[in-house]
């Protein structure tokens, strides 16, 4: 290869780019120049808009089909795991040997955690989270196993059963819930941070759409200086379709910030906040177990469950339903706490854990069962409206790319008679 | 030229960010290899056992009142008082404090021992309240007064004289070891380079703490963790009592075995508050009954048969 100087221009092309440049002062020069710059922002414009908008769908339909799903079952994976400990822990106050029903709360529980483990691994996006989800899963088998370990044990009357019992429980509790805690925690952020990526205004494409109208403003002022005729028919068309476009996007904006704002206020935040609430009564039915567990002295499990019966009863403040269903736990929780206190253990042991309807089991699966469903209600919720946000912007990016082209077309439409009468 | 350029620049483009995928990154786990919660390696002194009193001198029993009849104002009238006498016991030590699996009740010779001193008070063994206690627990239950009297394998030492007061020994048990099977530990001696367990708070782990050379020592909660622990694979050996060994042995005979002389003697009492002296008299008149009447004898073979021939109950000693 020759060591040709790249920037050497040949005598012709100097020759043609003066011609171009003498092109430029001429009137015909002028309009052909505005045409070409107007026309060209328009479709550089609508292809920036296009592709913002087509994002923030895109950012919504991430929402629906991956953060979301995977918040939800991170959320299911700490229910689970919270309730396989609490069955075990169950069944171990009940003495020894299971009940049917018992067993098969356990296993129904130890199912929804393969399950929701098996959806979350499919949805943890960083590595991070997916050691995190291993190890849990690590962990869940060892946990199982000890529990196994604590019933052959308690089959023979062995004390020991016991021991593998609170190692499998403080394996839980120390371990494997306070990491599915920061899995579904880190999932909800991501979720939200989605959320309002959905809503924020496609600034770059709006500055350039604002930019467009510049240069036809210009444009159309310099023609009337060259051409001294009334403003151009075909840019007047370019600025209308331009400004057409951006109230399009900012309404079709607003509609979907909106729909956002209902989404985290209604989906997110009351998802967290029941999810939440989820969590307390769980961690308060276990600190009830394990009061009748250790069996010894309980004002500091007594303190922890007023604390988080509270904390649960302020999440719930706006659910009446709810509120009096904790309440009747609470009231039956009361009554174990006396009876436990009056020195009747068996007595205690039933409110605690028997069949009756009255007792603490029925009232705490109530609880449970309605802030389930609430859950499953707000997720709809969420997931409507997060969908909804998506709707509100469905056509804008094609629309938007479509009425620019046109913009430009109307831009070149406009000019070519004025130029044609110079040719 | 310049359109060769072009085309690379143009190729260029149209590869960038499109190479060979990166591999996702596989995630790795540790092994999980859970210890009973609470477990630690003890590496600082536990208070030792110091032998500066005689800790097996109690005080003398007076005249003992009849069940149902204390003397006003006593101790013993409040807790009739109240209905129950509060008796902190353990849930996991079998023989003498555990909780049958079956039927969710705590038995073991201690909790007998409970029964009958509340036979004694009450003329009724089932006005009892029993507090499950960790050995940790057992000085701050009574000095709280959340419980009347301590019966959980409360070896008498004068460090623990100083914070509460015992009743007369009940029982000496023997510091012995209970090793694997295939551990080739057969007396104090081979603990050296070894994992032994023990429970935190106990003099059991003041003792092994001066062995020397020193054991790697596993601090837990129950006694039924160090044979988790075991189990597990984490520990080579238990250091306590006999008593509580046998208990343990009896839960996997097949893989464990007692061995080893006495590294010391234990003695059991009654822990009472210390400034409930009416209450450790009473305890007192109350065991030295047990002595005479058989009782004593009774709870042995109902409890303890398993592990030795009745050695017959300890001399009491007093101070005044």
């Amino acid at each position: 290869m020759t060591t040709t100087p790249v920037l050497h221009t040949t005598p012709d092309a100097r020759a043609s780019a003066g011609w171009l440049r003498r092109f430029a002062r001429t009137t015909p020069g002028v309009i052909g120049l505005v045409a070409v710059v107007v026309a060209a922002s328009c479709v550089i414009a609508g292809v920036v808009v296009g592709g913002q908008l087509d994002s923030r769908i895109a950012t919504a339909d991430r929402v629906l089909d991956h953060s979301e799903p995977f918040a939800y079952s991170a959320q299911k994976l700490y229910a689970a795991l919270s309730a396989a400990d609490a069955a075990a822990a169950t069944e171990y106050l009940s003495g020894g040997l299971e009940t049917a029903p018992m067993r098969a709360r356990y296993q129904q529980a130890l199912a929804d955690a393969a399950e929701a483990l098996s959806d979350a691994t499919l949805g943890a996006g960083d590595a991070q989270t997916r050691t995190a989800l291993a190890q849990i899963s690590a962990e869940l088998a060892a946990y199982t196993g000890q529990v196994e370990s604590a019933r052959a044990n308690n089959r023979q009357g062995f004390a020991v059963g016991a021991a593998y019992f609170r190692e499998a429980s403080s394996s839980m509790q120390t371990s494997m819930l306070p990491s599915a805690e920061r899995v579904y925690t880190g999932a909800l952020a991501a979720v939200d941070e989605d959320q309002r990526t959905v809503a924020t205004l496609p600034w770059a494409g709006l500055v350039l759409l604002a930019i467009v109208l510049v240069l036809v403003v210009v444009g159309s002022s310099v023609l009337v200086g060259r051409t001294n005729r009334q403003f151009n028919r075909g840019l007047v068309a370019t600025a209308v379709v331009v400004a057409l476009v951006i109230g399009w996007i900012v309404v079709a904006n607003g509609f979907a910030a909106h729909s956002v704002e209902l989404s985290r206020r209604d989906g997110t935040q009351r998802f967290e906040e029941l999810a939440d609430a989820r969590v307390l009564a769980q961690k308060a039915r276990t600190e009830e177990t394990l009061q009748l567990i250790s069996r010894g002295d309980i004002t500091a499990g007594e303190k922890s469950f007023g604390d988080r019966v509270e904390e649960l009863t302020g999440l719930l403040h706006d659910d009446p339903v709810a509120s009096d269903l904790v309440a009747a736990w609470t009231a039956s929780h009361r009554r174990q706490v006396e009876l436990y206190q009056g020195g009747d253990y068996p007595g205690a042991l039933a409110q605690a854990i028997g069949p009756d309807p009255g007792g603490s089991a029925a009232r705490f699966a109530a609880v449970e069962t309605k802030l389930n469903d609430a859950i499953e209600q707000t997720r709809t919720t969420l997931r409507d409206d997060v969908a909804a946000a998506g709707t509100r912007l469905s056509f804008s990016p094609t629309g938007t790319l479509v009425l620019m082209v046109i913009a430009a077309a109307a831009a070149v439409a406009g000019l070519w008679p004025r130029l044609k009468e110079f040719l | 030229m310049k359109a060769r350029l072009a085309a690379a620049l143009l190729a260029l483009a149209v590869t960038a960010g499109c190479g060979a995928p990166e591999s996702p990154t596989s995630v790795t786990v540790t092994p999980v290899d859970a210890m009973p919660g609470g477990a630690q390696e003890v590496t600082t002194a536990p208070t030792a056992a110091t032998a500066d009193c005689d800790r097996e001198a109690s005080l003398r029993p007076g005249p003992q009142p009849a069940p149902g009849a204390m003397p006003p104002g006593s101790t013993m009238a409040n807790i009739v008082a109240r209905g129950r006498l509060v008796v902190g016991v353990d849930q996991s030590t079998n023989l003498f404090g555990s909780r049958n699996p079956a039927t969710g009740q705590l038995e073991g010779f201690d909790v007998d021992l409970a029964r009958e001193l509340a036979r004694s008070i009450f003329g009724d063994p089932n006005r009892v309240d029993l507090r499950v206690v960790t050995a940790a627990q057992r000085e701050t239950a009574l000095q709280e007064g959340q419980v009347d009297l301590v019966v959980r394998t409360y070896s008498i030492t004068c460090d623990r004289k100083k914070k509460v007061a015992f009743s007369t020994p009940y029982y000496v048990a023997k510091q012995r070891i209970l090793a694997t099977k295939d551990s080739g530990i057969r007396t104090a001696a081979d603990l050296s380079g070894k994992r032994v367990c023990a429970v935190k708070g106990t003099t059991s782990l003041a003792t092994l703490y001066t062995l020397n050379p020193r054991p790697t020592l596993y601090g837990v909660g129950q006694w039924t963790d160090c044979l988790v622990m075991v189990q597990q694979g984490q520990v080579d050996a238990i250091s306590t009592d006999d008593v509580v060994l046998s208990g343990l042995l009896a839960q996997d005979r097949n893989n464990l075995e007692l061995v080893g002389a006495s590294i010391g003697d234990e003695p059991y009492g009654v822990g009472v508050k210390l400034e409930n002296e009416d209450l450790v008299r009473f305890v007192n008149g109350a065991l030295a009954q047990m002595r005479e009447d058989g009782t004593w004898e009774r709870l042995y073979q109902a409890n303890l048969q398993q592990v030795a021939p009745s050695p017959g109950p300890p001399i009491a000693r007093y101070q005044d």
